[in-house]
């Protein structure tokens, strides 16, 4: 899209005065204004609430002071104006003049990185000397010193600062139209407006994770999507996804990628019009397949039409359709696809095929991951033995009694920064049973766990089918002066919704308050799109409604008048 | 070619396209700044596949006068 589109599209977007902006501050040593618009509107197109500002020209370590409170702080430090025609003085330097401005860059990074250390995001460009390096074989002064200074980036940072491979966004577009000579040397801005979108398209995946838009699932149609043939018509001998042909490898190489993304914690699922059985036996016992039941979270191969499907593959994954993406190789069902579920993400295999695996690398920044953790590795598991949970549920008369029969457990962890990182997960990922949908990053979590008066509660939960892991999170400020505690954030992950467990840990938490003398309680609901179902959570808790403002609800307990629900079947133990 | 002008004008300047006429400069519009007119150059210049030089830069300072100077360069090009 042309910038002046962007410039005027964005302008129509506008700013939500009303709604938590995403403010996001760009600290540069260079001109820069450029990007603002350019960061703000695909944001603003996928509903987040974008506000850039830009900080004061070439005052990165004073403004890393001034901003420290944004949602996300991007750093532009650009080598060629550390000092000025540093890209060809430093030629001359002698090894004394190189370690000196070497150690002045040094401890600036480190003031910056030390008035950001509590940030909740930050990304740091990489130091790049790509636009201004010749095609010498021996390494010039001005690119070992981009070397040097990058070594010692990734030696220093801190969990909650992202470096950012900038040359993978100039490579992208190529130096030539990275760079505008003209502007460079008359305003100090070496970057053209086409780097600016690329380099927006590139970092889009953490500022949509950090927002809670990532991608969760990725369904895949089977007969050439999987692998080259079709199944009902050529039959088991004569599908292909074998490394020893040309088209099979290439599904081949398709399902590794799937795997790969598995283990990051992405759902994978089937949705193809085929005889179950027949693609089961595929699964089973098809020697080169490499996806297997075990990797498959949901898989619905019948005759009904994908829309149904999908659907139903949002629902038993208990996600939103707009978490899913699907991949199909008929024009005729992506389109149907896009028609009938616009919220749903659909890829279509290329008609060179040769450029499918490509396509899908590109696109696996959409379940982009701020972290990694113990939970997504085996989420697939997990997810398997709800649907498991599910199915038994029909077989019983009372939901009490399917509940007691679960051997249900609730392990509570105060203030336990060790699983910090899975805290912020949940809170950047969970949508439904979310009270407040607050985000926090990993370092706002654990700034929290060391404030005096803030509690930060997280719970995992288990069954006779095994152990769901930390899916619980509960952040309450606690007034000792006026004996009230206020619940900032209550919110559990969709996969154990259902069975009660909120209310027994709401149990434990009035038990726990009342133990630090509180008498007060207060709480919020503050509607989104997606939490209706917790909308009469605090009535069912007995609290009592204290003020309605457009989306936001207010509610008090008067902590002796709380009534606690009898779920003996639950039982609720103390983590450490 | 006019109001291919006038549409990136305005979305850069932050006018309405029947307000821009040929004595349309920084004078009589507030943002019309230097940043802001590296925006408009920027975005002329990928409107029209062009690239201007310094000294056109600096002397596209009103609309008549953009108009001109866009005028010359796609004459040469075309040439």
């Amino acid at each position: 899209m042309k910038y002046s589109e962007i410039l005027k599209k964005n302008s129509e977007l506008g700013v939500n005065l009303y709604s938590a902006a995403n403010s996001i501050v760009v600290l540069s040593n260079i001109t820069i204004h450029q990007i603002k618009e350019i960061l703000e509107y695909p944001q603003r197109m996928n509903g987040i609430n974008a506000n850039v500002e830009m900080g004061n020209h070439d005052n990165i370590v004073q403004d890393s002071l001034k901003f420290q409170d944004s949602n996300l702080v991007i750093i532009f430090w650009e080598l060629c104006n550390l000092i000025d025609g540093l890209t060809f003085k430093i030629e001359l330097f002698n090894k004394i003049e190189f370690n000196e401005i070497l150690d002045k860059t040094k401890s600036e990074i480190d003031l910056v990185l030390k008035n950001l250390q509590n940030a909740p995001l930050v990304l740091f460009n990489r130091f790049s000397p790509l636009l201004f390096s010749n095609s010498s074989i021996r390494k010039s002064n001005f690119e070992r010193f981009a070397d040097c200074l990058n070594h010692y980036l990734e030696e220093t940072i801190s969990n909650n600062v992202k470096l950012i491979s900038i040359e993978k966004v100039i490579a992208e577009i190529g130096i030539y139209e990275s760079l505008d000579h003209r502007y460079y040397y008359s305003s100090k801005a070496p970057y053209t407006v086409s780097f600016f979108k690329a380099y927006s398209e590139y970092v889009k995946p953490i500022i949509m994770a950090a927002n809670g838009k990532a991608k969760k699932a990725l369904i895949f149609d089977c007969d050439n999507t999987l692998w080259k043939g079709i199944l009902g018509e050529d039959g088991f001998d004569h599908i292909d996804m074998s490394t020893e042909n040309r088209d099979g490898s290439i599904f081949h190489e398709i399902q590794s990628i799937s795997i790969a993304l598995s283990k990051q914690g992405v759902l994978i699922g089937l949705c193809s019009k085929n005889n179950p059985d027949d693609v089961e036996e595929v699964l089973i016992s098809h020697p080169d397949m490499l996806l297997r039941n075990e990797h498959i979270a949901v898989n619905k191969s019948n005759w009904s039409n994908k829309v149904t499907n999908l659907r139903q593959i949002a629902q038993e994954l208990n996600i939103g359709l707009d978490s899913l993406v699907f991949v199909d190789d008929s024009p005729f069902e992506v389109n149907f696809i896009r028609e009938q579920l616009p919220e749903v993400t659909v890829l279509q295999v290329p008609e060179k095929l040769y450029e499918y695996p490509k396509m899908l690398r590109e696109n696996v920044g959409l379940f982009y991951n701020l972290s990694v953790t113990a939970e997504d590795r085996k989420k697939t598991e997990m997810i398997k033995q709800q649907i498991n949970r599910e199915r038994i549920k029909n077989e019983f008369e009372s939901i009490d009694d399917y509940l007691s029969s679960l051997r249900l457990g609730i392990t509570v962890y105060q203030d336990d920064t060790t699983i910090s990182q899975r805290m912020a997960q949940l809170s950047q990922k969970t949508n439904q049973f979310n009270l407040t949908t607050k985000r926090y990053t990993e370092e706002e979590i654990r700034n929290y766990i060391t404030q005096n008066g803030t509690n930060v509660f997280s719970f995992s939960v288990s069954d006779k089918f095994g152990d769901n892991g930390v899916c619980g999170l509960c952040i309450v400020n606690l007034d000792g002066g006026s004996q009230t505690a206020e619940i900032d954030t209550f919110l559990m992950s969709c996969r154990v919704i259902g069975r009660n467990i909120e209310y027994a840990f709401m149990n434990y938490l009035i038990e726990y308050l009342t133990s630090r003398k509180i008498k007060m309680i207060r709480g919020r609901y503050e509607k989104t799109l997606k939490n209706k179902q917790v909308e009469q959570f605090y009535e069912t808790c007995s609290f009592s409604t204290s003020e309605k403002k457009d989306k936001v609800k207010s509610f008090k307990l008067n902590i002796n008048q709380y009534k606690p629900k009898k779920l003996g079947y639950i039982e609720v133990k103390n983590g450490r | 070619m006019e109001d291919r002008i006038k549409t990136v004008m305005s979305a850069v300047l932050d006018v309405s396209m029947d307000q821009i006429n040929n004595n349309t400069s920084p004078e009589n519009v507030e943002v019309w700044d230097s940043l802001r007119h590296m925006n408009l150059i920027v975005a002329l210049e990928e409107e029209f596949e062009l690239e201007f030089n310094d000294d056109d830069i600096v002397e596209m300072l009103n609309y008549g006068l953009i108009k001109n100077i866009i005028d010359q360069r796609l004459a040469t090009l075309s040439h």
